[in-house]
């Protein structure tokens, strides 16, 4: 299969050319324009679906490619690079928008149809399919911009004072995340003069120690506090609530895993010999991510927000297959970032699955609190039963995805050594079990605290299919994952040798290389070695 | 209402800021300029409408066009990139060159592209500007009464 590389370009244009078409008709009489934008939007989700589908069977037979934008030579120009991990992270995100669509679709309500929600949804997946696929670190910043604008935009549609309350949080720490990457930018630039991913993996390792810590450090920041691990995860919990239940999950899906991949895409590119050095620092931060979210879910009054402080707790077992990735063990190098692409796979599904059913509960009775809810397995015994397959999926029961993901992380932990780590995820997996079965108990067992007709939006009733059925979607494929999970690790695996041979990046994005740059690339300081040469020059 | 000398100087002023932002956008590329500059100052130029006439005037002539023109900027952006589709490569640069009178002319993607900026940043830029004018014309506005308003 060969694919001529301007197709790379897609990616974001097509999301691009959909959400403007859609908002050329803004003047047109309302009831009118929220259908067009709608088609626009259907179409184009479904484009791109289409599209990353076709790169995901493209490199998954081991294909990779690199285009150069307005065709400037590598270190100059822009490349955008698409390997297994590139793909497989399209291919998640454009899923989540066609499953979430239908349920869109079925609840939006008037106003926020009108106010431009349709278009949005592809801007939103503009960021981040460019954040996905960019090679060149200010891109990286520029779609991250994107991806904050449009949903900021997103999470205060509607303008209730919580909303905006909760989008100032949001807006205001997210911005300091975005400083840490221009930052980390800038002193790329000024210290190995580019910008270019390939060039600076060739070029930092020659770089000075402190150097490299002080742009590792500060992308460990910038990408930590988009993916919400320990520090750094205030916004999250604060804003996630507000607005209307489809956002969340559509948010749940996309943004926390955007900050994951790019730290699965740039470390074990630029300096994968950190995560060795780093790996205590690592494992502290993954472990107290794990801990301290899934503690704060217990003391959440509403379903929204316990789901949240989850998303929090699930982004730890990710950030721990990170720090394992370059550890030998007895899977091989990389195992452990094929892992931690699984686990963030199962999570999206999983996560976005709990986010629905927890929205079509809170749309039908107009209310998310644990203690005005109850006894709704009459009401809705799909939406129960899925909901409990999802929650068991999240705490890892057999045969949910979610076991295949936490068994083989618990493996390479072990076989790496890291005993603290293992025995703290499998704790926190027990408490998110507890936690989960507490949230099910309130909301779909015991008795009716009180019936009372959906106040916002669409009556879900009139649209059972449309919002069950997206859930339903999302609950087989974990399943899926869970039964054939022989497939499932081939693919991440592909996905994980390609994100750690640097020297294929390389060679793909700039063929122009001479073989003292590849040498210097395949030759990897080992950690204390390097340190000791540093303080020996020093 | 508003004075009589921002009418004047609005009446006079507006069009100059907006031929202003045109010459900008024209000299971009090589020159300090381009589309987001021009963009800035045509909106800067609508703003002046804005002062001298209130928002809700001004709202009346150009708001319904404000997100129509987002989206033709943004169409004419990606168009940019296609066009370079044809010649090679996804936002490849294409020129045509042509005499005006012996001096040479040239135009290409790039400037669409740009084009596409300018409309962008004067969709959004006007928006939030008539936002924030009715959110400062409705706080300048005396309060209402007690028994007519809610706390």
């Amino acid at each position: 299969m060969t694919l001529h590389p301007t197709v790379l370009a897609l990616p974001v244009a097509i999301p691009l050319i959909f959400g403007a078409l859609g908002l050329l008709f803004q003047s047109v009489r309302p009831t009118r324009r929220v259908r067009i934008q709608q088609t626009f939007t259907g179409i184009g989700l479904g484009a791109n679906l289409v599209l990353a589908l076709i790169f995901l069977v493209f490199t998954l037979s081991g294909g990779r490619m690199a285009y150069q934008m307005g065709l400037w030579p590598a270190p100059f120009g822009i490349s955008v690079y698409l390997d297994a991990l590139t793909a497989i992270m399209l291919t998640m995100v454009g899923l989540l928008s066609v499953v979430i669509f239908p349920f869109a679709l079925a609840t939006m309500d008037v106003e926020r149809a009108r106010a431009g929600f349709f278009p949005l949804m592809l801007f939103l997946l503009m960021g981040a399919n460019g954040a996905f696929i960019t090679g060149d670190l200010f891109n990286l910043y520029v779609f991250y911009e994107v991806l904050l604008m449009s949903s900021f935009v997103m999470l205060t549609l509607g303008g209730t004072p919580s909303q905006i309350n909760g989008g100032i949080r949001y807006v205001v720490l997210n911005l300091m995340g975005s400083m840490m990457l221009l930052l980390a930018a800038g002193i790329t630039y000024g210290t190995l003069g580019t910008l270019n991913m390939a060039h600076i993996a060739v070029r930092m390792g020659q770089a000075p120690y402190l150097v490299q810590a002080v742009i590792a450090g500060l992308l460990l920041i910038a990408f930590g506090a988009k993916a919400a691990t320990f520090p750094l995860f205030f916004w999250l919990p604060s804003s996630y609530h507000t607005p209307h239940p489809v956002v969340t999950a559509i948010f749940s899906g996309v943004l926390t895993k955007i900050g994951m991949y790019s730290l699965f895409r740039t470390f074990p590119l630029f300096f994968p010999w950190l995560l060795n050095d780093w790996q205590p620092m690592l494992m502290t931060v993954a472990g107290l991510t794990m801990v301290i979210g899934v503690l704060g879910a217990f003391a959440q009054p509403t379903i929204r927000r316990l789901l949240s402080f989850h998303i929090i707790s699930q982004i730890g077992y990710m950030v721990m297959g990170l720090a394992v990735a370059m550890t030998p063990n007895e899977f091989g190098v990389g195992f452990g970032l094929a892992l931690a692409i699984l686990f963030l796979m199962h999570n999206q599904l999983v996560k976005t699955a709990l986010l629905l059913g927890g929205a079509a509960v809170e749309l039908e009775m107009g209310t998310g609190k644990l203690n005005e809810l109850g006894g709704l397995v009459k009401k809705m015994p799909v939406q129960a039963t899925l909901f409990l397959i999802a929650a068991f999926s999240l705490a890892g029961f057999p045969p949910t995805s979610g076991f295949i993901g936490k068994l083989g992380l618990l493996e390479v932990t072990f076989s790496a050594g890291q005993w603290v780590i293992a025995a703290v995820s499998v704790v926190v997996s027990l408490l998110t079990t507890m936690s989960m079965i507490r949230l099910w108990q309130y909301v779909f067992w015991g008795k009716p605290h009180r019936t009372q007709p959906n106040r916002s939006g669409r009556a879900p009733h009139n649209a059972m299919l449309m919002t069950t059925g997206p859930v339903a979607i999302l609950v087989a494929l974990s399943l899926l994952i869970g039964v054939a999970a022989q497939p499932a690790l081939d693919m991440v695996q592909v996905a994980a040798s390609q994100a750690i041979d640097r020297v294929g990046y390389v060679q793909v994005v700039n063929p122009e290389l001479t073989a003292t740059d590849l040498q210097s690339l395949q030759e990897l300081p080992a950690a204390n070695a390097w340190r000791t040469a540093e303080s020996a020059g020093g | 209402m508003t004075e009589i000398y921002l009418r004047l100087v609005d009446l006079i002023l507006t069009p100059v800021i907006m031929l202003i932002a045109i010459m900008l956008f024209l000299r971009g590329h090589d020159l300090p300029g381009g589309g987001f500059i021009a963009g800035l100052v045509f909106a800067a130029a609508i703003e002046l409408t804005i002062l001298a006439r209130g928002a809700e005037a001004t709202r009346e002539r150009y708001g319904p066009w404000m997100t129509p023109l987002i989206g033709v900027g943004l169409s004419l952006a990606v168009i940019a990139g296609l066009i370079g589709v044809y010649g090679g490569g996804f936002f490849h640069g294409m020129w045509i060159e042509f005499y005006v009178g012996g001096d040479k002319l040239k135009l290409g993607t790039p400037q669409l592209f740009d084009l596409g900026v300018m409309l962008v940043v004067i969709g959004m830029a006007i928006t939030y500007l008539l936002r924030l004018s009715e959110a400062a014309e409705a706080a300048a506005r005396p309060l209402p009464t007690k028994e007519g308003g809610q706390s």
